[in-house]
């Protein structure tokens, strides 16, 4: 295996990194951390002319509480960056441990959050937690920027609503009413393997009422999955093993898996509703976000 | 163990541990020499395609591409490891056989021009149908891979010993299962290379091979060059697991393309290109009858095997009778009947893994007689107790038993795993499981792979002028295993001397005495004779000369840690090694020695026999105790025992050592470990991250347990134990995952799906049946 020709730019600003994506277009790709770019590139799956590194990017390597926006995690940090950050330690450790799930150490010390996202692979495990806590991001391009939420970033396999000159900068995760959050990841192996499928959940809960809860599903869909109608069906309902198992039921109605080498799609819908109800119970007993 | 010894038997650290913690060590594909060039093999994109055409020119104007060989610039002699069926060509000649079979090998300045110069070459194929599945290989619609072999069979035994049918009339209960294995892969972590230098009419090959002596005997035949002529090294080798016995075609192409270029050539394979050559394990459909009388006595065995073989037949006729001829050691019976075929496919071949051909019909054995206990009602434990072979035994299939401490040792795991409580009713929480399964394999290979009369082993002790130190030159290989450092402490427990003081050279064909390598099990008990013949020869020779510096008859002394002193009076001044082995070389010159093994003549007289012979038996039996999640088949392996008599144990942390990863790639393939394909017969896992080996995470503690023992046809009375240990383990971990469920499982991986959806099934039929 070996890596084909390409040319290579590692701009110091972001502006100088959308005008080079802008000029190039398709022909380019931005490259922020690159384990996966370097990998297909090496088997042949992808092949693009240019790369344009964000390795200089230093200031979007910053995890900080930003006070009336909530936490911001920079999109070069990297997933051990998000392991070992005391903010999200202290604010929302259900993210460092979905971030420790991920790949292997060595995999968590080079691969970036924003690269993460913008590779909108449907096993992902950064997304749907950030998704259950609402996060939005924000994109900057060479016409200015915008914030949209997560959940409306990912369109398909691989692909995002993110325009070929715009940047990911920023994931920014509001202040929460939520009482409880968690991501269970199912794999085949207890390290270096891929979702076969991944719920996360975050709930409001008030004594033994669900105030409010949001569900995401991952690696079950083309995209990372908002199980709203498990949702819906909590909301307002007194906390029970039994309710928990039925919306566990009723999430797996909400996914669509394929069936490959790791599982079949009948599997993944078992594991759904099986990771749905314990994710649930998880989230309610450990009670912080 | 029973007795102590000054060197042997203790935990010395390994000769190679620092070289190699430390990054030092150099493997084949570190070494660089001036003006090398680096080279690789074209594979086929198809699994079975005619080739009609190769266009190298586009290739060879790539600048840095320095050659391009094909078929015709190679020699046409086919090639193999067993010598009944060499059929493999250096390159395709008319037809590719499976995706990546060799079709051109180029050799260039650097790496990635080696890539660009494969992609550049223009071969024009038919494409022809494939053979993709073993069971239906032999139907009157497949085509034929070799002209030779009618219905694609490369392999078919026929043995029966005693009266089978005779035996299953007699008996009280007959069972018949059937078990499907997986194909797997040994994955050792170094990747194959090969650095070949042809300089005028000598050929060096330093290679990653787990046998010096037939790399140079098979190199040397392919090129009509005389064994002399020929010098194999293996430097230091990082894993084989049998997947590095035999020639890859690296060494063959690369010695071309180094005669063409007449530069050094080293040639490598990724990730995927060791998937694609493979010869790991074979996967088969394992049908099994056993008959017993009322106590759980086994009257008969007939086994019908059928197995994928793959595209060429690499070890596989040892593996075809390695996977019949093992299973009556544990178990004492006399009517025995062995049906097998090795199917040729358009897939990779498949040769020796890790306890050969034998782990999966083991797992197959041994999983049918935990369905024939549960159907007779009969504790697992109990029934191999009634049938545990004896010492001094021999098998239907004429294999003579000297030590063997089965009962011992599934007395030894019944204890410690507390099994009986745990059997109880309530003994162990819901979705808990416990299995065992006994083990036994060859120490050593009786007879070698090709004819000759060679001898097996040999090796060569010199002492330093000074006797600081002694160096032994063995023909063995250490791929990982650790042979070199136990080869050094039975060389300086033989000597009398410290293995502190021991260095060693060894596989290299130029500097050392013949030794067939590192397989079947085989360098602690053979290289391990030679190496203890040729200590004591050195001893022998020191004692000789301090009886005339301490003027003491020669059978009063002994030498012990390198100290020789008088047996009778202990106040007589003792001379060191040193002092001696100085004065010895100084009078009579080099303190050299030597030491030479052959087995005895083994085995009985029918076909195949001598396949299984071995001078000695190892045995062992294994236990897991597994946890299943019920809801999502996850199985969480809660711990297991390892319990063996391999006879003397040289070093105990080797010895475990051995132990741990032979469980470790058990219950990989027991759960995780499966080559998957397309429909067209290319590989879809073949890299780390796809093929799933367990992590460090995923292994239970494990108990590595012994029983005394000693065997006589080893030296100090040593057996095996590298692969014995993977000769129980998947049937051990299946038994216990099936005792969890307590609904059968029989095909490997026994994936947590797999798990999953034998519940869901057993649920199904319950409810069907509640009705």
């Amino acid at each position: 295996m070996y890596l084909p020709d390409f040319e290579y730019y590692a701009p110091d600003s972001v502006q100088e990194a959308c005008k080079l994506k802008a000029e190039f277009g398709p022909r380019a790709m931005f490259f922020s951390g690159g384990t996966d770019i370097m990998h297909k590139m090496k088997i042949g799956t992808l092949a693009p002319e240019i790369l344009i590194s964000l390795k200089n990017l230093e200031a979007l390597k910053k995890i900080e509480y930003v006070p009336g926006k909530g936490v911001v995690i920079g999109a070069r940090a990297t997933h051990n960056d998000l392991v070992n950050s005391e903010i999200l330690h202290k604010k929302y450790m259900s993210v460092s441990e979905a971030a420790h799930q991920m790949a292997a150490n060595q995999v968590r010390n080079i691969g970036t959050v924003g690269g993460n996202l913008i590779n909108a692979v449907p096993s992902a495990d950064l997304p749907p937690i950030l998704m259950a806590l609402d996060a939005s991001v924000k994109l900057v391009g060479t016409k200015g920027e915008r914030v949209i939420p997560l959940e409306e970033l990912f369109t398909g396999v691989c692909k995002t609503c993110c325009c070929d000159d715009e940047i990911l900068t920023e994931i920014i995760i509001p202040d929460q009413k939520m009482t409880g959050s968690t991501y269970i990841k199912f794999g085949l192996r207890r390290s270096g393997a891929l979702a076969v499928a991944g719920v996360a959940v975050a709930v409001e809960v008030d004594k033994d009422v669900i105030k409010d809860a949001r569900i995401v599903l991952g690696a079950v869909y083309i995209t990372p999955k908002r199980a709203i109608e498990s949702e819906k069906f909590l909301i307002g309902e007194k906390i029970s093993d039994e309710l928990l198992a039925e919306a566990g039921k009723i999430s797996c109605t909400e996914c669509k898996p394929i069936s490959d080498m790791r599982g079949s799609a009948e599997y993944r819908q078992n594991l759904v509703e099986v990771l749905t109800k314990r994710a649930l119970r998880k989230a309610i007993d450990k009670g912080h976000v | 163990m029973s007795k102590e010894y000054p060197v042997i038997g203790l935990s010395k650290p390994r000769i190679d541990g620092r070289e190699k913690v430390t990054g030092a060590a150099k493997y084949c594909g570190d070494l660089k020499l001036p003006n090398m060039l680096y080279g690789k093999l074209l594979g086929s994109p198809h699994a079975h395609a005619r080739i009609l055409s190769i266009d190298t020119s586009e290739a060879l104007k790539i600048p840095g591409v320095k050659a391009v060989i094909t078929a015709k610039d190679v020699p046409s002699l086919k090639y193999g490891i067993s010598p009944a069926r060499w059929d493999e060509n250096v390159l395709c000649i008319e037809k590719a056989l499976f995706v990546g079979d060799k079709v051109a090998a180029v050799a260039c300045v650097d790496q990635e021009t080696c890539y660009k110069a494969l992609k550049a070459i223009k071969v024009e194929y038919e494409v022809l149908k494939p053979v993709l599945d073993y069971r239906t290989a032999w139907d009157d619609d497949m085509p034929q891979l070799h002209a030779e072999y009618a219905k694609n069979i490369n392999t078919e035994i026929h043995q029966e010993f005693g009266d089978v049918e005779q035996a299953f009339k007699e008996a009280y209960y007959v069972q018949t299962d059937v078990f499907v294995g997986a194909r797997t892969y040994q994955c050792p972590i170094e990747p194959h290379s090969a650095l070949c230098i042809w300089k005028d009419d000598k050929l060096t090959v330093y290679s990653s091979t787990q046998s010096v002596h037939y790399f140079q005997h098979y190199i040397a035949r392919e090129f009509g060059l005389r064994m002399g002529d020929v010098r194999v090294i293996a430097p230091y080798v990082g894993g084989g697991f049998g997947g590095k016995l035999e020639p890859t075609g690296l060494e063959f192409c690369g010695s071309v393309l180094s005669k063409i270029t007449g530069r050094p050539v080293r040639m490598f394979y990724d990730r995927q290109e060791m998937f694609q050559h493979n010869r790991g394990r074979h996967q088969g459909t394992y049908k099994i009858t056993n008959g017993v009388d009322k106590d759980g006595k086994i009257l008969g065995v007939h086994v019908e095997f059928q197995t994928d073989g793959g595209a060429y037949t690499s070890l596989g006729i040892a593996s075809a009778y390695y996977a019949g001829a093992l299973l009556p050691l544990t178990y004492e019976f006399d009517n025995y009947k062995f049906d097998m075929y090795r199917m040729y496919t358009n897939l990779p071949a498949c040769g020796a893994h890790r306890g050969h051909g034998a782990p999966q019909p083991k797992y197959a054995f041994e999983s049918s007689l935990d369905n024939l206990a549960k159907a007779i009602g009969m504790d697992p434990l109990e029934l191999r107790l009634r049938n545990a072979r004896r010492p001094n035994t021999v098998t239907p299939n004429a294999f003579a038993v000297n030590s063997c401490e089965m009962k011992a040792c599934l007395e030894r795991v019944g204890e410690a795993s507390d099994w009986k409580n745990k059997k109880k009713p309530g003994g162990m929480p819901k979705g808990r499981g416990i299995g065992l399964s006994t083990g036994s394999f060859v120490t050593g290979a009786g007879y070698p792979i090709y004819r000759t009369d060679l001898p097996h082993a040999s090796c060569m002790i010199r002492v330093m002028e000074d006797g600081t130190s002694a160096t032994l030159y063995s023909g063995s290989v250490d791929i990982g295993q650790g042979s070199s450092t136990i080869l050094c402490q039975m060389a300086a427990e033989g000597m009398g001397y410290r293995y502190e003081n021991m260095k060693i050279v060894c596989s290299d064909t130029e500097t050392c005495p013949l030794d067939f390598g590192a397989y079947a099990s085989r360098q602690t008990l053979m290289s391990g004779w030679a190496a203890k013949e040729a200590g004591e020869g050195i001893k022998k020779q020191i004692i000789d000369m301090a009886s005339v510096m301490m003027n003491l008859p020669p059978d009063d002394l002994d030498c012990v840690k390198g100290i020789i002193f008088s047996k009778s009076r202990p106040k007589v001044q003792s001379l060191t090694f040193e002092e001696v082995a100085r004065k010895l070389f100084v009078l009579r010159g080099p303190l050299i020695s030597k030491g030479v093994y052959t087995p005895p003549r083994l085995g009985g007289t029918f076909k195949g026999a001598p396949v299984g012979t071995s001078p000695a038996y190892s045995f062992c039996v294994q236990a897991a105790e597994v946890q299943v999640d019920e809801e999502t088949g996850v199985i969480d392996i809660i711990q297991c025992w390892d319990c063996h008599d391999v006879g003397q144990v040289i070093n105990p942390t080797l010895l475990h050592g051995q132990v741990h990863g032979a469980l470790f790639m058990g219950l990989g393939e027991t759960i995780w470990e499966q080559v998957q394909f397309d429909q067209n017969g290319k590989i879809i896992n073949g890299n780390l991250g796809g093929y799933m080996l367990p992590t460090t995470l995923d292994m239970p503690p494990i108990n590595s347990m012994l029983v005394d023992s000693y065997e006589p046809a080893g030296p100090w009375g040593v057996k095996e134990v590298g692969e014995g240990a993977t000769n129980p383990t998947i049937g051990a971990f299946r038994n216990a995952i099936v005792d969890a469920l307590g609904v059968s499982v029989n095909q490997l991986p026994i994936t947590y799906e797999r798990v999953w959806r034998a519940l869901k099934e057993k649920r199904e039929a319950e409810q069907t049946q509640g009705k």
